[in-house]
């Protein structure tokens, strides 16, 4: 019986599907983990916080398009609103993440890195029960996905287009241009200007780089910021995916993920977090077909999630382009 | 004492500031977790995000025992013997799981016992051997009807039955202690023989070397020892007595399930504990989980019990209640939006307040202030400088 899966899973039209799915996942995976990464890598804070203010993006895009969107909208028009809703949510979250670094964040630096986390664990719970309490407020039933949110999506990205003998779902290709645009914005802003030299500067060594006349706090500010900002921007693409959609637990249910992601990229490096998401996006691409098509195992793909991460960490402890004397921090 | 206040003038405010003994025995097992917890992170500074884990192992061990699913061991296995028995499958787990851990330190650490976790929080909750529904988890099945008994172990006429609504009532100089009371008392025997025990081992010479592999592992390697096996050695003991706080809980409440033992959630409430009540100060974890309870249910704690919900609600009056403030919001409505479930708002809160301002924690601050540990520093206080 394996046998027999086995050889469905290698026909060209099952495997090109499979590796759509796990492109379009490792897309989303990058799209969460990038903002923790940012952060992580320049500061050393595991911003526990992450899964929260992704969970807050995803309601405060899916609030900006239940507010535009009517049922006569066009579907290009809502793939138009939808942008101009990444963007918002973005800047908004970007002032909240500047907003939280200055206020609570910075009067930590001295202190052992174990505090940070603890602060950003905190926070958690303080913006979960905060989103609980306006969603009471409004009525909006908060643990399953809010459905008018969901509604707002075109009805193409609910269909699939062949490509070849391979069919994939429009989503699946939205998602995966939307993955390559974050990658290729955050490298060109991390290679190509300035800011991006001091934030690479920075997290090589601090000390030297504040020695070298670069305001190292303001540089905190401005990554906690655009790690903030990445989180509610991944938010808002998750609002629409039918696996995810806007709820109050997707808030634990991305930031484990984005740990496991950033964790076995090693610490703080882009390019790791880059190639680690293709991994896992392809592991549990691979482990969910499997699951439905041979093995009967409820939660094979999650598990295999944090194998990825427990076997990377023992194979190579620093994670897979991490270097060695940082790991101990 | 309770009952006294209960039945004074004061009755109605007694309710609403203590909280229950529900609430008090839950104190008891999750703070023994707490302090657990607290022995290995506290102490070596080496923060075990999947400490939960352990405690899942012994509450699950526990309800297997109890409902015959292990091998070797009976349904009729004493309930002191199967949480021995649960520690030591924990402790099995914790080498295992820290030979591979202990390779990596400060965030890695955290993540790998995570993930570790993580494993077994997924993979128990899709076996279906340790109950018919695995994303319920297991419950204590009718051949345990009448609650697990707790104490001397063969002799049964120290022994006391505990339980949610199962346990024995005793009559004691004249007053009845209820099922609850008992358990409270039975627990806390056992939560205070592992307190001391783990006490013990903190300030035996072992103890030392752990706090020295927090303050700088590098000079305890150079002085010579053997920081590794030391840190494997504390986070056995630590998952041993995280299992027996399992095995406590499972035995009280006659179920437990994924969520709430194995979840990493679990593990982030034994941390609040730790930091709230003093990181690295032992009992201090058992006292940071009490006033985290008595924050949860102090103000949000609908129906049943204490809380500034029922009393404010008897207090104000149906008219205050219903009059409205702003659009159709009542004063009502108000206050249960704020108050009614959302203790997690306020625990978060804070906490990060504690984090921020209160670095050491209740039992760390007062420990400063007094200049020692309490059992130091107070007959000094009392009876002046002696010697």
């Amino acid at each position: 019986m394996i046998l027999e899966a086995l050889a469905e899973f290698l026909t060209l039209g099952e495997l090109g599907g499979v590796i759509v799915n796990g492109l379009a996942k490792s897309a989303l995976y990058v799209m969460i983990a990038s903002g923790l990464t940012l952060i992580f890598g320049l500061m050393g804070v595991l911003n526990f916080a992450h899964g929260s203010l992704t969970m807050v993006g995803a309601y405060l895009g899916g609030l900006l398009m239940v507010v535009t969107v009517t049922g006569g909208t066009a579907p290009l028009a809502r793939l138009g609103l939808f942008f101009v809703a990444i963007v918002v949510v973005f800047a908004l979250l970007t002032v909240l993440g500047g907003a939280i670094e200055t206020t609570i964040i910075r009067p930590l630096y001295d202190r052992p890195p174990i505090y940070q986390i603890l602060l950003t664990f905190g926070l958690t719970l303080v913006i979960e029960e905060l989103v609980r309490i306006v969603l009471g407020i409004y009525d909006l039933q908060p643990l399953s996905d809010w459905q008018a949110a969901l509604a707002t999506k075109p009805q193409f990205l609910r269909e699939s287009v062949m490509l070849g003998p391979v069919s994939a779902g429009w989503m699946s290709l939205f998602q995966i241009l939307l993955g390559v645009v974050t990658v290729v914005g955050i490298w060109t802003f991390l290679t190509k200007t300035r800011y991006g030299l001091y934030i690479r500067a920075g997290s090589e060594d601090a000390e030297m780089a504040s020695a070298l006349g670069i305001d190292v706090r303001q540089v905190f500010t401005v990554v906690f910021a655009l790690g903030i900002g990445l989180a509610g921007a991944a938010g808002t693409l998750l609002m629409w995916d039918p696996t995810w959609g806007a709820s109050v637990p997707l808030a634990a249910e991305t930031l484990l993920p984005a740990f496991i992601v950033v964790i076995v990229g090693g610490l703080g490096t882009f390019r790791g977090t880059v190639v680690a998401a293709l991994v896992v996006g392809m592991a549990d691409a691979v482990t969910t077909w499997w699951f439905q098509n041979a093995i009967q195992f409820t939660g094979l793909p999650e598990l295999v999630l944090f194998l990825v991460l427990v076997v990377t960490l023992i194979v190579r402890p620093q994670g897979l382009f991490g270097v060695e004397e940082v790991g101990g921090h | 004492m309770y009952h006294t206040l209960l039945n004074s003038p004061v009755s109605a405010e007694t309710q609403m500031l203590l909280p229950t003994v529900e609430t008090m025995v839950g104190v008891l097992y999750f703070g023994l977790f707490a302090i657990s917890f607290d022995f290995i992170s506290g102490y070596t500074g080496y923060l075990s995000f999947g400490h939960a884990v352990f405690y899942g192992t012994g509450a699950y061990t526990v309800i297997l025992i109890a409902n015959g699913k292990l091998p070797l061991l009976g349904p009729g296995t004493p309930f002191m013997l199967s949480l021995v028995v649960g520690g030591l499958v924990a402790v099995v787990l914790a080498i295992l799981v820290g030979l591979v851990s202990f390779r990596l330190s400060g965030v890695y650490f955290a993540m790998i016992t995570l993930g570790f976790a993580q494993v077994l929080y997924v993979f128990v909750r899709g076996w279906d051997y340790v109950a018919t529904n695995p994303r319920d988890g297991p419950a204590v099945g009718p051949s345990h009807a009448e609650g697990f008994q707790i104490g001397v172990p063969g002799i049964d006429q120290l022994s006391l039955s505990i339980g949610v609504l199962t346990g024995d009532e005793v009559a004691l100089l004249g007053s009845v202690l209820s099922g609850t009371e008992v358990s409270y008392y039975m627990i806390g025997l056992v939560v205070l023989a592992c307190y001391f025990a783990m006490q013990r081992v903190i300030h035996s010479p072992f103890g030392r070397v752990l706090i020295a592999i927090r303050e700088n592992e590098e000079r305890a390697i150079a002085i010579g020892y053997n920081t590794y096996l030391y840190k494997l050695g504390a986070f056995a003991i630590s998952g041993f007595f995280a299992a027996v706080a399992g095995g406590l809980f499972a035995g009280f409440k006659r179920s437990a399930s994924p969520e709430n033992a194995f979840y990493f959630l679990v593990t982030g409430d034994a941390l609040l504990a730790s930091i709230i009540g003093g990181f690295g100060t032992l009992a201090g974890s058992l006292y940071g989980h009490l006033f985290d309870e008595t924050v949860r249910e102090f103000l949000s704690k609908a129906g049943q019990g204490g809380g500034l919900l029922p009393y404010l609600r008897a207090l104000l009056g149906q008219k205050t209640l219903d009059a409205t403030l702003v659009g159709d919001t009542t004063i009502g409505g108000l206050i249960d939006l704020l108050l009614n479930g959302h203790a997690s708002l306020y625990v978060g809160l804070v906490f990060v307040l504690f984090v921020l301002y209160v670095p050491d924690g209740l039992l760390g601050t007062l420990r400063a202030r007094v200049g020692g540990t309490f059992a130091e520093a107070l007959p000094e206080r009392l009876w002046g400088e002696s010697e």
